[in-house]
């Protein structure tokens, strides 16, 4: 199959794409009230028209661009169109396939997607949290001020205070999963195509590193994680 | 027994030409509304587009028109329900009166958009966001404001938003809304007026000529975006929040006064009856037999419908529509 | 003129008998708020409440930030309602918003599309062998606190009122984007006026602000917080709000998402620190509660159980205010009572 044909398949196999997007107005409903667009050079309406009119090159465009990789997903679009569309949920499609096709590493905030991986999905699959204490480093977090530091230092002693179970294998916050349940989970994603997407991303952001003359290792996920051409804000 | 030729549901603009044509053809008429006046939503208009004339003086041309020995009025008469019955129309009011005729007329018109439904317009609970309806009587007078310094106007409310449940266009508030940028001009020159709209529907005679004054004489600012939220700020103006969608950019307006353009739904007596007879849309108007051969027939014989209970329309469009009806009807008594 | 405009219109929550899922950032920045809640739950109200120890994330961080397919996280979450099944549940509870839009955005898709189920239901049986129902009722644990919070109120040893003025205190709440505004029906009032802080602010006492950005995002933005290069959007959204809150002179927030909870108090202290700014008048920045907290101090739980310490805004004003009583000597103790030293002071922020 050709590419253009591929993308357009793609979109249309995600059950969400059909209900994120039927019949766009451009009315600027969502763009009005979206967080991204108050920041980033970013239009949900326009995304919304890009995809609608359907021409294959402009969405290569998208999908290799920052642009889709700008949206909050907090929603706030979907509570207010006219017409019922949700163009976060679009962007979540459009992300699925920038990734199965390695379009992501073209753009600065697609190449995160890396970094991401490595930190939230490694974290899920080792210890069955997406965020936990242990992974929130103060050096990678200023912004977590001294008090989280405080509580980092001593959490082994301060969280039973609050009722924690910090590393026990027993039921309460902050608690170590248990294995089984580790397995469980590893099982699911194996099943279930969480592992693939891992690979997926690995396989491109590998390419990607390479043709920094570097491989996708802890340098090159700082990289990502902190690269910020100053290009993307209004 | 009361029998008549024709009982005609509603007064406002269309029952009352439809009852005028009638009577001109020496038909006997009921003419019923459940209202204290005649008129209809045309009380709730000062000034008409796209000319300006005054309703209250079309009011009392068409009063004077039906004030003849062949029309009888029934002012605060709320029919409940509509029988046929042996070739014969029976309509039943709230107080178990019973009214005969050969034909009837369902004229009952729309209602106008309730605005509390948009919640996010913050219409009831930010005392600077009025309706179209609201600002009519401060065109006329009737109530006073200070001077404005910004008035932000919103198209489509109710109208073209699924949210809503009506996916329709209303037609009129497009051009209601260049109509009254321009009174409120008149009325306060030294205001600035934006008005935010997706499209601006000029379909009528005469109307892209009011938009353009609107713009070059008076000074009003047109911004295609539609309004996401409404909010009050600390200084108890309100401020919107939309894309400037030619421009790409969100933008917020801080507004001492927003106008909603609330659009035209079927009214709750259309529903009613509509929904009882079962010939009404999904959209709750009643439905004609063939909007382009019998548009005023219904699949109910001796069953007949006229104006906006029928469609959105303008006031000259609702009378036209109402001498048509007229004409079917006595067509239609003169082949019994 | 506040009263009636939040809408109570009612969605349905269930009356006893929960299944509790912890929330990752609930729990790693309020875990204290997850204990007083449970505590509520059964000390206070007398319900039943299991907390499983085999739980886990509902993988919704990652699914938001695109490294989770939906078949994966899909499966996930089937696997927490295969523990509520084996426990005999039907009411589920998540601790955490993010997880709350994503079990109802998923338990909507799979009523609609039944294939999507069918196929979940396979997926976890090949990958551990289990089987599950998807539950009678998902609330969260706000709406739950909402549904009882005249029962709460009989216990309560304070109010949101100023102990000297006497005047209610003045509140903003914050409702996290994923409570209503996918499925306003699921939420407490739906997505405009949403009535589930509100309703337990008026009940308790206080009064309620509403400001220009009321309705806008607290500015997480999963990858836009996730990725450092990215904070820019989180702390310039965050600011948004307190910007625009901060002339009604709040006496804090409250917020039913922990994402925004933690990042409300946090950017404060950021934005202290960069530009010297704070958002109240007396340079100690606005505190920022979950429910857990607002309702457990008011219920006169020690603040420093609570885990009141551990915000980077300090709380001892607010107490102060309504009179709550505290021990400052116990703020810095650990669990065993032991002095610790306490945290370093911020330059520009207050503490
Ligand atoms: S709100 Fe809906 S119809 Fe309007 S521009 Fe956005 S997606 Fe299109
Ligand atoms: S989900 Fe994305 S596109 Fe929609 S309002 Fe939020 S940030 Fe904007
Ligand atoms: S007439 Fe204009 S304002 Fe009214 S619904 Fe149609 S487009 Fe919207």
């Amino acid at each position: 199959m050709d590419k253009k044909n591929l993308i357009l398949k793609k979109l249309d196999e995600d059950v969400r794409f059909h209900e994120a997007l039927s019949a766009c107005m451009n009315c600027g409903i969502c763009t009005a009230i979206c967080p991204a667009a108050e920041f980033y050079k970013y239009d949900p309406r326009a995304i919304c028209n890009i995809v609608q009119m359907g021409n294959v090159d402009e969405i290569e465009d998208l999908l290799k661009s920052d642009t889709i990789w700008y949206c909050g997903q907090c929603m706030s679009c979907k509570t207010r169109c006219p017409r019922g569309n949700t163009p976060g949920m679009l962007i979540t499609v459009l992300r699925k396939v920038s990734q199965e096709l390695g379009y992501f590493t073209e753009s600065e905030k697609g190449r995160q997607q890396f970094a991401i991986e490595q930190i939230v999905g490694k974290n899920i699959v080792n210890f069955g949290y997406c965020v936990h204490p242990d992974i929130v480093e103060p050096f990678m977090h200023p912004e977590q001020g001294p008090v989280w530091k405080w509580f980092r230092k001593n959490i082994e002693s301060v969280a039973p205070r609050f009722g924690a179970v910090y590393h026990q294998e027993k039921a309460g916050a902050l608690r170590k999963v248990d294995d089984n349940s580790i397995d469980e989970i590893r099982r699911i994603f194996e099943v279930s195509g969480g592992n693939e997407l891992f690979d997926t991303i690995e396989k491109f952001s590998e390419q990607k590193a390479s043709e920094y003359h570097q491989n996708a290792d802890h340098d090159y996920l700082m990289k990502v994680y902190t690269d910020n051409s100053g290009e993307h804000s209004k | 027994m009361n029998t008549f030729d024709s009982i005609i549901i509603g007064a406002g603009p269309a029952g009352l030409k439809a009852a005028d044509t009638l009577a001109n053809f020496n038909r006997k008429v009921l003419l019923i509304d459940t209202d204290a006046k005649i008129g209809g939503k045309l009380n709730l208009w000062d000034r008409l587009f796209p000319d300006f004339s005054s309703s209250q003086e079309l009011l009392n041309q068409l009063s004077k028109n039906i004030n003849n020995e062949n029309v009888t009025l029934k002012l605060n008469t709320n029919i409940i329900s509509i029988k046929n019955n042996d070739n014969h129309w029976m309509a039943t009011d709230s107080n178990g009166n019973t009214f005969y005729a050969t034909t009837m007329i369902i004229a009952t018109g729309f209602d106008v958009f309730d605005a509390h439904r948009k919640e996010e317009y913050g219409y009831g609970i930010y005392k600077n966001v009025i309706t179209s309806v609201d600002l009519e009587k401060i065109l006329s007078g009737e109530v006073s404001i200070e001077t404005p310094s910004k008035v932000a106007f919103i198209q489509c409310v109710g109208s073209r938003d699924e949210k809503v449940g009506n996916n329709f266009c209303s037609k009129n508030c497009c051009i209601c809304a260049v109509k009254q940028t321009i009174e409120l001009k008149e009325k306060f020159p030294l205001t600035d007026i934006y008005c935010f709209y997706m499209d601006l529907r000029m379909f009528g005679q005469s109307y892209e000529e009011l938009y353009r004054r609107s713009q070059q004489d008076y000074g009003v600012n047109f911004v295609r975006g539609r309004v996401s939220e409404i909010s009050p700020t600390m200084d108890n103006k309100v401020v919107l929040k939309a894309e400037d969608t030619l421009l790409s950019r969100p933008l917020k307006l801080t507004a001492d006064l927003v106008v909603l353009m609330v659009g035209m739904e079927a009214s709750k007596g259309t529903k009613i009856l509509g929904n009882q007879l079962n010939i009404n849309n999904t959209d709750g108007f009643v439905k004609s037999t063939d909007r382009y051969l019998s548009d005023s027939e219904t699949t109910l014989k001796g069953l007949f419908v006229t104006g906006t209970s029928k469609r959105q329309m303008s006031i000259p469009e609702t009378m036209n529509d109402a001498v048509n009806a007229a004409v079917i009807v006595n067509n239609f008594l003169n082949t019994l | 003129m506040h009263k009636r405009y939040w809408n109570n219109y009612q969605k349905e929550i269930a009356e006893d008998h929960y299944f509790y899922a912890r929330s990752c950032i609930r729990q790693t920045f309020f875990s204290g708020s997850e204990t007083a809640f449970l505590k509520m739950m059964t000390d206070e109200l007398g319900k039943d409440i299991f907390d499983d120890s085999r739980q886990h994330t509902c993988t919704g961080i990652g699914y938001h930030s695109d490294i989770i397919p939906l078949e994966t996280i899909s499966t996930v979450i089937a696997r927490l309602f295969s523990l509520m099944t084996e426990m005999g549940y039907e009411n589920f509870v998540p601790s955490c918003i993010t997880s709350f839009g994503i079990l109802t955005e998923i338990t909507e898709l799979w009523h609609h599309r039944p294939d999507l189920l069918e196929k979940t239901r396979e997926l976890l049986y090949k990958a551990t062998k289990r089987e599950f129902n998807v539950p009678k009722n998902i609330a969260h644990p706000c709406d739950i606190i909402y549904k009882f919070r005249e029962d709460l109120k009989k216990n309560m040893k304070y109010q949101l009122v100023n102990k000297d003025t006497g005047e209610p205190l003045k509140i903003v709440e914050h409702i996290g984007c994923h409570y209503a505004k996918a499925f306003p029906d699921r939420g407490v009032g739906g997505a405009e006026f949403p009535h589930v802080l509100v309703g337990m602010i008026e009940s308790w006492g206080g009064s309620v602000i509403d400001y220009p950005e009321r309705r806008h995002c607290c500015g997480f933005g999963f990858r836009n917080y996730l990725v450092q290069a990215n904070r820019g959007y989180s702390l310039s959204n965050s600011n948004k709000k307190l910007e625009s809150m901060a002339p009604y002179e709040p006496d804090f927030i409250v917020a039913n998402c922990p994402g925004c909870t933690m990042f409300l108090d946090r950017w404060q202290y950021t934005v202290a620190e960069m530009e010297g700014i704070t958002y109240d008048k007396h340079g100690h920045g606005i505190p920022v509660l979950t429910y857990e907290e607002m309702a457990g101090l008011l219920l006169g739980y020690n603040p420093w159980e609570l885990g009141l310490q551990i915000h980077q805004i300090q709380c001892e004003p607010l107490l102060d205010k309504i009179g709550i009583a505290y021990s400052p000597e116990d703020k810095y103790k650990d669990a065993y009572g032991k002095q610790l030293f306490p945290p370093q002071k911020p330059n520009n922020l207050i503490v």
